[in-house]
């Protein structure tokens, strides 16, 4: 198995995830239809952006210096050969996943109280 | 036997605590919810680890940098703390990246002079107490 190949599980993983974190999202949003509460995602999407963008480079760094110092070694064969410095590629579905798994899995948990956040801002509008 | 890499993770991973607890990020934002959200993060990745050591695609190296404290064959004691250190550094750049550009376009707001309507504006609120309202 490669290493690409096991991030595709796990990415899979992670992107089921963020879809149910999306849906719940939609529920809620439905839920408040009247308020503002939940509002755009405008905000949240270019705060992600921002936060990839710095994880990103960050990744590309520490790894550098992980394997550059020699804390891991990678076997060639199963590896795709694309670098970053001497990153092998495959390691930024790491900090990939990490930025989407987690922010689902917090979006998820605050599920019960902040959906019925948002049906009594909806039925207070709706007063 | 060295404890370098793991001194240098606990002090990053001190300052991730630093500035959740100043800014309310995570763990200062809901600490029940950020633990659980944590603890899913560090179990995903470790799984994903213990695959990859399976699979042959990558191992520990041979390094005087670390305890040698191995938690499963090829899986240094490190890894935990490193992905503790991943989750928590996510968590908080998401959360502050979306502080920073709030903080940004209310400053942005308020010099040109239009009330966003998202936070106390100066002057509002306290002084309607005091009996001069």
């Amino acid at each position: 198995m490669t290493y690409w190949a096991i991030n595709a599980v796990f990415l899979g993983l992670v992107a089921v995830t963020a879809g149910a974190a999306l849906l719940l999202r939609w529920v809620r949003a439905r839920a408040a239809r009247t308020s503002s509460a939940p509002g755009s995602l405008g905000p949240v999407v270019r705060a992600a952006g921002l936060a990839t963008a710095v994880l990103l480079v960050m990744t590309a760094v520490f790894d550098n210096v992980m394997i550059g110092v020699g804390l891991v070694g990678y076997d060639e064969s199963r590896i795709s050969g694309a670098f970053v410095g001497i990153a092998p590629l495959e390691d930024f579905a790491y900090a990939v996943a990490a930025l989407v798994l987690l922010p689902s899995v917090w979006t998820l948990l605050g599920s019960r109280r902040e959906t019925e956040a948002a049906k009594a801002a909806g039925a207070r509008e709706a007063r | 036997m060295g404890f370098a890499y793991l001194v240098v993770l606990l002090i990053s991973i001190v300052g991730m605590a630093t500035l959740d607890r100043r800014f309310g990020l995570f763990f200062w934002r809901d600490g029940w919810r950020a633990f659980v959200t944590l603890l899913v993060g560090v179990v995903f990745f470790l799984i994903w680890d213990i695959v990859g050591i399976d699979a042959g695609v990558f191992f520990r190296g041979e390094t005087s940098f670390m305890t040698g404290v191995q938690l499963a064959p090829e899986l240094p004691l490190e890894e935990v703390f490193f992905l503790v250190l991943l989750c928590w550094l996510t968590m908080n750049l998401l959360a502050g990246s979306r502080l920073v550009l709030d903080a940004r376009a209310e400053r942005r707001a308020a010099s040109a002079g239009i009330s966003t309507g998202a936070g106390p504006s100066p002057g509002a609120g306290p002084s309607t107490r005091d009996g001069r309202a």
